[in-house]
């Protein structure tokens, strides 16, 4: 099945109770790329990623997932590999019996290569998946959603309580894994870091709705980092400070790029990196009551 | 194979680092019903399908096996049906294994069992099995084991055992009419998995948030 | 081909791959006709996007350093005197306009520049002759 898209989310929305955790979404991705999620935790990028592989029913909006009107056929899951930070197996099972387990599921399953990535990710077939740790159990998920060839990794917060290393062995991963322009990824994290390099495009989300998609240079574009003294950036008219942050040595906070130029001249104005982006987007603010989400306010 | 087979294979896998239980209760078994070999299919399958079959659902949810059944690509349908598959697999293997103790240590005490002994013995068995896990499967599928696991292992195991006791019901005096319960296993097995299916769509619909919150798979 | 990138260039990323690439095609150290690595393959041996890649790859294809073809790659061009001389005549405006910057904050003026730029041509022919 041929689509220029490995997934789209077209205005979807999905409430638990009477609050939303996602609402009004909408994204894509090109094939052959890497999709950057970010969020803070609880920002909704699980629910996303629970919502695109059909775990979870939308109440409203269209998803598409490589081709295919999700919830699509069930041979669909042949594609797509998903990685999360635990693996989803019986702890007791060695690296053998899952490799066994798995088998029977998949048309194009490569033991050759389930034994040749376990080498080379130094994971021992004789071991079982609870004495794995954190690095080596997503390494052992990422072995087996590449031993049946998947077309689209999904990862959730893969890198989370990983040590630099491993983080750095999943970026080389993952530029192997996009030699195929057929292969594409969606990478949640809350970790701006993992992006900077390798994100071709980039989604930030905060309270369930998206706050900017595009290619990673678009959004790096789209804002602007200004700094001052701690009694400057109290307000501007006409433009939105972001997330402010201010302590005793000064204050900064983020703008949109269209809005910097209405900024007065005391402050410096800068092009922000990837982390200053998600950390003044995804600052805290005072909860809002429900009604206001259906305000038209503009998170950022 | 198909996809229910895959996953009653599954199933299997999911318990295999545990068949050493499987010897204990097989023992538990032979202690409890060793003196009276006409028992002891009946009793062995009690256990087996009371305590047994319905691991999967323990191993599982501590495992969040419900994430694998979503990323794998089977039916949900499937899952559920694979895992009454594996019950009448667990129930097979029980029947084999306990009817050749059964006419071994009958023969031991120069008993052969009747044609008709042998049929009651099995229908029994197969009535216990049925209703058993009528009412066990709907709730584990529809509450998740760890909430109702107290309730859906004892609960049948409870009512059967009062039952066949309070009735002091033997084997020979079912003989007319356990045919009628054979049937009746079956039915109830099949309704099982029609109400389990009805569970599992709630169970699915409700599920409540992780502890670590509701942004966790 | 070797390609070394700078978190701190203050350069974007792209451009650092184009004017390293674009330098070595030009120095002759990539020769004519030679197979650069696939977009994806470059963008996994930097550990860089491959949008990055692939945009610095198409504004060297612009230029006409190299040519892509689908599904097999990219390879050097032959180097065209008229392309090379517009690309060092943009490389000497670019230098001479941040001379001309630092000079107009140093308070120089025309007469001043003139005269670091004729001991500039002095000292650079000196060299030559010695080398």
């Amino acid at each position: 099945m041929n689509s220029h898209l490995a997934f789209a989310l077209r205005g979807v929305s999905t409430a638990v109770g009477n609050k939303f955790a996602l609402h009004d979404v909408s994204f894509e991705l090109p094939t052959g790329y890497v999709m950057g999620l970010m969020g803070a935790n609880g920002a909704g990028k699980t629910t996303i990623i629970r919502c695109l592989l059909g775990m979870r029913q939308v109440d409203s909006g269209e998803i598409e997932l490589l081709g295919h009107r999700v919830p699509g056929p069930v041979a669909l899951r042949q594609d797509i590999g998903v990685v999360l930070d635990h693996a989803f197996l019986v702890g007791d099972w060695r690296l053998t019996e899952v490799e066994r387990t798995l088998r029977p599921f998949y048309d194009r399953w490569d033991g050759a290569c389930y034994r040749e990535l376990l080498d080379e990710f130094g994971l021992d077939l004789r071991a079982k998946v609870k004495d794995l740790s954190r690095g080596m159990s997503m390494k052992l998920m990422i072995a087996a959603a590449l031993s049946h060839r998947a077309r689209l990794l999904v990862f959730d917060e893969p890198t989370s309580g990983l040590d630099p290393v491993t983080r750095d062995e999943l970026v080389g991963i993952v530029g192997d894994f996009l030699i195929d322009e057929g292969h594409s990824v969606l990478f949640s994290t809350h970790i701006a870091s993992d992006l900077d390099r390798i994100g071709d495009y980039l989604t930030l989300i905060h309270d369930g709705r998206i706050v900017r998609t595009g290619t990673k240079d678009e959004v790096l574009e789209a804002y602007r980092v200004v700094r001052g003294g701690p009694d400057d950036l109290n307000e501007f008219v006409g433009v939105q400070l972001i997330g402010v942050r201010r302590t005793s040595a000064g204050a900064q906070a983020l703008v949109r790029t269209e809005e910097a130029g209405l900024l007065g001249g005391d402050v410096v104005v800068e092009a922000p990196t990837l982390e200053e982006i998600a950390i003044h987007i995804g600052a805290r603010v005072p909860r809002r009551e429900p009604d206001s989400f259906m305000s038209t306010g503009r998170i950022a | 194979m198909t996809a229910i087979a895959r996953m009653a294979l599954l199933d299997l896998r999911t318990v295999w680092p545990y068949r050493y239980y499987w010897f204990a209760m097989f023992g538990l078994g032979i202690l409890l019903f060793g003196g009276k070999p006409v028992w002891l299919v009946p009793g062995l399958v009690l256990i087996f399908t009371s305590q047994f079959a319905p691991y999967p659902f323990n191993v599982a949810d501590k495992a969040g096996l419900e994430t694998l059944y979503a990323v794998l690509p089977v039916p949900h349908r499937s899952v559920l049906y694979g895992r009454y598959a594996w019950a009448v697999a667990v129930f097979l293997a029980t029947v084999a294994a306990g009817t050749t103790l059964a006419v071994l240590l009958a023969r031991a005490e120069s008993v052969q069992f009747s044609g008709r002994t042998l049929l009651t013995m099995l229908t029994l068995s197969w009535a216990l099995f049925a209703v058993n896990t009528a009412i066990q499967f709907p709730l584990f599928i529809r509450f998740g084991y760890t909430r109702a696991s107290v309730l859906g292992t004892t609960l049948p195991f409870a009512v059967i055992v009062g039952t066949l006791y309070k009735t002091h019901l033997t084997i020979a005096s079912m003989q007319s009419w356990i045919a009628l319960v054979g049937v009746a296993g079956v039915v109830a097995i099949v309704a099982s998995a029609a109400v389990a299916t009805t569970a599992d769509r709630r169970a699915r619909a409700f599920r409540r948030p992780t502890p670590n919150g509701p942004d966790r798979f | 081909m070797r390609v070394v990138l700078s978190n701190s260039a203050g350069m974007p990323l792209y451009q650092q791959v184009k004017e390293q690439v674009g330098t070595a095609i030009l120095s002759g150290e990539l020769a004519e006709g030679t197979v650069l690595p696939s977009v994806r393959a470059l963008a996994r041996d930097l550990r860089i996007s491959v949008i990055t890649t692939t945009r610095a790859y198409a504004e060297l294809a612009a230029e006409g350093f190299i040519a892509t073809v689908p599904g097999k790659g990219a390879y050097v061009l032959p180097l065209d005197s008229a392309l090379v001389r517009e690309q060092l005549l943009r490389e000497v405006e670019a230098g001479l306009q941040s001379a001309l910057d630092a000079a107009r904050r140093a308070g120089l003026r025309r007469d001043d520049l003139i005269q670091i730029l004729d001991g500039l041509i002095q000292a650079d022919q000196q060299e030559r002759t010695y080398q």
